[in-house]
């Protein structure tokens, strides 16, 4: 397993958000973490990169224990994260961010940084005419693709996103995540916090739906997918305020399109056919 | 004619003084929030370390290294021991801190060196004089020196990763952590660049500036205005912020009255702090450092 979290504890103080969180991601794994608003999704990612104290439970990164580790250590050892709204750098060239993504392998081999400049590169050829430019004025779904790219040149073994679609137009969440579809089938193992259900579906390998801290659902996504609760919570019933596991909202069923890809039923609130399985 | 020509020469040289003590505060302020106002103190103790070891039969150069040396230690001592342990830091809270740690260390300058204002030898002593002209040569000095130091610092910032990496800390600390970089460390390092800068400037100017126990707190002032000019996030602003005070600062004491220099700076301050709150030199949050 290259990320394993055990009954992992969270709070800001003496608020506790996460109570007792079970989540792995084998390697080359893409594991989606839905749910609604507070359900505890950016609490779990900020857990997990050290920015949040941990304050029960294991984190293993690559079979290390790495719980209570600081951001700065996490980075060192594999685990780059993505923030939520992206936060590039802004008066920064694109190209400093990149370099500023390799930080902690600073002293490591240039080949190796070269490398994973030019896979981030090809995987977003978009930043490479404006690697001179100031990263603040980038479009928001060039910024998000400039704050995956930084944290691919950590070198990282496990991927954390934070929202990666929130506030892009649809064709840009299609390409935002068929890219996160290439980097699992190159062996990387990724986990992504988001809202737009939709979107994660079509790409993840293992879903776990969050609910007031504590993982309630865990499944494959086409098998999830049918499930009333998560259809009637996340997938056609648009925003869930309370997306309470034992609510059947509306007891909808949910049918599946040819492709393999998960189709809300009655999804007129967001025809974001978001993205092909790559 | 000759008149003006003179003002100006004068009043760059102080200017380049202040862009120094300026560039302490925009360093430290970028990467924490931190308004140090023991800032002028750092240039005042490097005055008085130097003049002391100078007094004491060391070689000028070596008294200067020293006092340069002792006092960007005494800034990361500072850093440590004030700035580190604070968990929830506000400009306000910073202000407090460093606001007695400088009138900690007049006190401590106080009781080593006593009261009276002394200047350090210059590098080298007297002058010419073109068309009218009269120039010292320690004024030369501090030109070349705060030159050099200036486009040292913005080349830091600009070119090295380890300064764009304090740039980082400025802009996003959160995403500076999440790459990698310790923003304890980058404090550290803003402290040590104020100090060393700092202390630079204090040895510039004593010379003929003098320096006393309490000289820090003009010094600092001015640098602040000097900072504030060019909205406390740019190393440029603040050198053209410190040239710019400089220079109308003699020429207010040239043409209106030398009583009304001090004046400058604070009139200074208020117009750019009620009009152009970002700085003159300010271009938004884009020009940052």
């Amino acid at each position: 397993m290259s990320l394993e979290v055990g009954r992992l504890h969270a709070g800001y103080g003496r608020l506790a958000v996460l109570h007792g969180i079970d989540l792995s991601a084998g390697d080359g794994e893409l594991v989606a973490v839905i749910g609604a608003n507070g359900a505890g999704k950016t609490t779990l990612l900020r857990a997990l990169s050290g920015l949040l104290p941990v304050t029960d439970g294991t984190v293993h990164l690559a079979g290390t224990d790495v719980t209570g580790y600081g951001p700065e250590k996490l980075a060192r050892t594999g685990l780059a994260h993505v923030p939520e709204n992206r936060l590039v750098f802004p008066s920064l060239s694109v190209a400093d961010n990149l370099v500023l993504g390799g930080y902690t392998r600073r002293r490591g081999p240039a080949a190796a940084r070269k490398e994973a400049r030019d896979r981030a590169m090809a995987l977003f050829p978009r930043l490479e005419p404006r690697l001179e430019q100031a990263a603040g004025t980038l479009s928001g779904g060039e910024q998000q693709m400039l704050a995956i790219a930084r944290g691919l040149m950590a070198q990282p073994r496990v991927l954390v996103l934070d929202e990666p679609s929130v506030g892009l137009a649809p064709r840009l969440v299609g390409e935002i995540f068929s890219a996160l579809g290439k980097l699992r089938d190159d062996g990387l193992t990724l986990v992504v916090v988001e809202q737009n259900a939709r979107a994660a579906f079509a790409v993840a390998d293992r879903v776990s739906v969050m609910d007031r801290g504590r993982v309630v659902l865990e499944g494959d996504p086409a098998a999830l997918s049918t499930d009333p609760r998560v259809s009637g919570g996340f997938l056609g019933g648009g925003f869930a305020a309370d997306a309470d596991a034992d609510v059947d909202a509306d007891g909808a069923a949910a049918a599946e399109a040819p492709g393999g890809t998960p189709v809300a039923p009655g999804s007129g609130s967001g025809a974001t056919r978001a993205t092909e399985r790559t | 004619m000759t008149d003006l020509l003179q003002l100006l020469f004068a009043g760059l040289s102080q200017g380049a003084v202040y862009a120094l003590v300026a560039i302490g505060f925009v360093a430290i302020f970028t990467v924490s929030g931190v308004i140090n106002l023991a800032q002028g103190e750092f240039a005042a103790l490097a005055g008085l370390v130097a003049i002391s070891a100078v007094s004491s039969g060391l070689p000028l150069l070596a008294a200067v290294v020293l006092a340069v040396v002792s006092v960007a230690l005494v800034a990361v001592i500072m850093e440590r021991l004030v700035i580190f342990p604070v968990k929830r830091m506000t400009t306000l809270v910073s202000l407090i801190l460093t606001l007695g740690v400088s009138t900690g260390l007049k006190a401590l300058m106080l009781l080593v060196y006593g009261p009276n204002a002394e200047g350090l030898t210059p590098l080298t002593p007297g002058g010419f004089s073109v068309a009218g002209v009269s120039i010292r040569y320690q004024e030369l000095w501090i030109l070349l020196i705060a030159g050099i130091v200036s486009l040292a610092v913005y080349w830091f910032y600009e070119r090295t990763l380890a300064g764009k990496s304090l740039r980082a800390c400025a802009e996003q600390p959160v995403a500076a952590r999440l790459v990698g970089i310790s923003l304890t460390k980058a404090s550290l390092i803003s402290f040590l660049i104020a100090g060393t800068v700092g202390a630079i400037a204090g040895v510039l100017a004593s010379p003929i500036f003098f320096t006393s126990w309490e000289s820090g707190l003009t010094l600092g002032l001015k640098g602040f205005v000097a900072a504030t000019l060019g909205g406390l996030i740019s190393v440029r602003g603040a050198v053209l912020g410190g040239l710019l005070l400089g220079v109308l600062e003699t020429l207010t004491a040239g043409y209106i009255s030398t009583g009304l220099r001090d004046a400058v700076a604070f009139l200074l301050l208020i117009i750019v702090l009620v009009a152009r709150p970002a700085g003159i030199f300010g271009r938004s949050a884009e020009a940052r450092v």
